[in-house]
């Protein structure tokens, strides 16, 4: 369904120092900095695929989707979506997919949100009895049976991004790309809109290919996660495999009546207080940790488990967090 | 084909009912712009008051006031607000929206314009008609030049929107392109016919001016409107304006598709 290869896009930013005497010189000769915004990214998708685009801010992911969409030209290399080049623009390309993006609005700001489905219904050709059936069926899941009268400016964030999700699937894209579509929204209406992605993933078979800032979201709907840093794709796998590559050790904890007196023998200690015990423990050494915590006096709620994904996210976005606090 | 005419017009009426209701919420603005653009207006009382003691050039003070209700009305018929729409929304990456549907942006520019046509017309019908009762008349085309005026506007309009665009698609390059709108607008006002009717000028110059796309875009129709074109100054106006829109179409065109091609597509 997709097809990425060698993927590369640049840029070139105006760049010039700050002061009076820049900006003249700007004026008249200015200079520009490319910036490589993708480079060389490579991989594709199958129909039906759930795939989440993880990285940090200017990571890239949302250039990559971007071009998959057709919105903006590569620079280098080939894409193909649906059988289609799709900066080409072709009308039938556009039929077969559809773009949400999260923080721009869509939507005629002055009209009811029905306008504007009646409008796509015309531009989308999509015929009337699908319409009027696929309307009803989108507007029941979102519940926005009521709102979509309204005009849109007096619609909240959340009426209005389930409006936009209405629009963007009246027509019954193939694909549909989401870039950050749950931002800003609370966490009941981020469960609903992911439940519904997933739901209409599933009845459809269309592919759903995701960015998104909420590792919840990613989690919970996409089985298959590309990391995207630098540009560059950095791992291509689901999210239990990338947990395990970040932070390969597993984390075994265990309450007991006396604890071992060398702890740190059996791995990185993270915890010991009173009767418990947490240790990271490298993958291939769990049999041997657990069976000699088994033997502790009155040993209980032993558990192993994979490192908690917020910490993985931290590793993972540790450049990003660190310019927050710098 | 017949199909595709169909789904074309289908489009086109839509684009044209979700504009007209954007209209109609905006129709105060719409006065307001209607208001604001009564320069013709302006010009005509400037002129009016020079010619009461005897005609200027062959402009006697009724052939003033005709002249400039003509022009502020033609004004109206045949304004263009592309450039400041497409600017913005390329700076803001609104042009996104626009982008993702199946059809062309451009022709939803067209039909947005020509949506706002009958709410502008309804508001500045009445204050031409109020200009002319309160300075005593004007004489109405005969039916025969109505056909080229109907087509002479058409052109004005086409020439006005291909201007609009050509201007509007150096945003994708540079950021300031409404600045380079300011320059043109100026240019129009002095060359257009819109302060001063073109035939006024001194011979020689007079010609130059009225060979360029200002004149194309007011002057000519105007003065089609009044019965000042008349026989082979018809054809010539008529082909000359064809010309223009010829030129800023092809402008038009050749900087929107490499315009896109440059677009980044801004905001997150």
């Amino acid at each position: 369904m997709v097809r990425v290869e060698g993927l590369c896009k640049r840029f070139s930013v105006p760049r010039r120092e700050a002061g009076l005497r820049a900006a003249l010189r700007a004026l008249v000769r200015r200079e520009y900095r490319v910036v490589e915004a993708v480079q060389d990214l490579e991989f594709s998708l199958a129909p039906g695929e759930r795939v989440g685009f993880l990285g940090p801010n200017g990571a890239g992911k949302t250039t990559t989707l971007k071009m998959l969409a057709g919105l903006i030209v590569p620079s280098a290399g080939r894409v193909e979506v649906a059988g289609f080049t799709p900066s080409e623009r072709r009308p039938e390309f556009l039929r077969r997919i559809s773009l949400v993006m999260g923080q721009k609005r869509q939507l005629s700001w002055d009209l009811p949100a029905i306008d504007n489905f009646e409008f796509n219904r015309v531009v989308y050709e999509i015929d009337p009895v699908h319409y009027k059936r696929r309307l009803e069926e989108l507007t029941a899941l979102l519940e926005v049976g009521e709102v979509m009268r309204r005009p849109v400016r007096q619609l909240s964030l959340g009426e209005r991004m389930k409006c936009e999700l209405v629009a963007a699937l009246l027509h019954g894209p193939q694909v549909l790309f989401l870039d950050e579509p749950t931002i800003g929204l609370d966490v009941a209406m981020q469960l609903g809109i992911r439940e519904f992605i997933r739901r209409y993933n599933t009845e459809h078979g269309a592919t759903v290919i995701l960015t998104s800032h909420y590792m919840e979201d990613v989690a919970a709907l996409c089985p298959r996660i590309l990391v995207i840093d630098g540009g560059r794709l950095r791992f291509d796998g689901s999210l239990e495999a990338l947990r395990r590559q970040i932070r390969p050790l597993r984390r075994v904890s265990v309450r007991a009546a006396a604890l071992p007196d060398d702890p740190a023998a059996l791995g990185r200690v993270v915890l010991q207080e009173g009767g418990r015990l947490v240790l990271d423990v490298a993958p291939e050494r769990v049999p041997e940790v657990v069976g000699a915590l088994v033997g502790l006096p009155e040993a209980q709620d032993l558990a192993v488990q994979d490192a908690p994904l917020e910490e993985v996210m931290r590793a993972l976005f540790g450049r990003e967090e660190a310019a927050e606090l710098g | 084909m017949f199909q595709r005419a169909g789904h074309l017009t289908r489009v086109m009426a839509a684009v044209w009912r979700i504009s007209l209701a954007e209209a109609i919420a905006y129709r105060v603005s719409m006065l307001m712009w209607v208001l604001t653009t009564t320069f013709p207006l302006v010009s005509l009382s400037l002129w009016s008051g020079l010619a009461a003691s005897g005609p200027i050039g062959d402009y006697a003070r009724p052939d003033f006031v005709a002249y400039f209700v003509a022009a502020f009305l033609v004004r109206q018929f045949t304004a263009s607000w592309v450039v400041w729409e497409l600017s913005a929304q390329i700076r803001s990456g609104d042009l996104n929206t626009l982008l993702m549907r199946p059809m062309s942006p451009m022709l939803y520019h067209a039909i947005q314009n020509l949506a706002a046509l009958p709410i502008r017309c309804a508001l500045a019908l009445p204050i031409g008609v109020l200009v002319l009762t309160l300075t005593g008349g004007l004489g109405w085309p005969s039916p025969g030049s109505l056909l080229a005026l109907g087509l002479s506007l058409t052109l004005a309009w086409l020439l006005n929107l291909g201007v609009h665009v050509t201007i509007g698609c150096v945003a994708f390059w540079v950021t300031e392109s409404t600045a380079l709108f300011e320059v043109w607008l100026g240019l129009y006002l002095v060359l257009s016919g819109a302060a001063v009717p073109t035939s006024l000028y001194p011979a020689g110059l007079a010609e130059v001016i009225r060979a360029l796309p200002f004149h194309a875009s007011l002057g000519f129709p105007v003065e089609l409107a009044i019965g000042r074109a008349t026989g082979a100054a018809v054809t010539h106006g008529l082909l000359l304006q064809a010309l223009w829109v010829a030129v800023f179409g092809a402008l038009a065109t050749v900087l929107w598709r490499r315009g896109v091609r440059a677009y980044e597509g801004v905001g997150a």
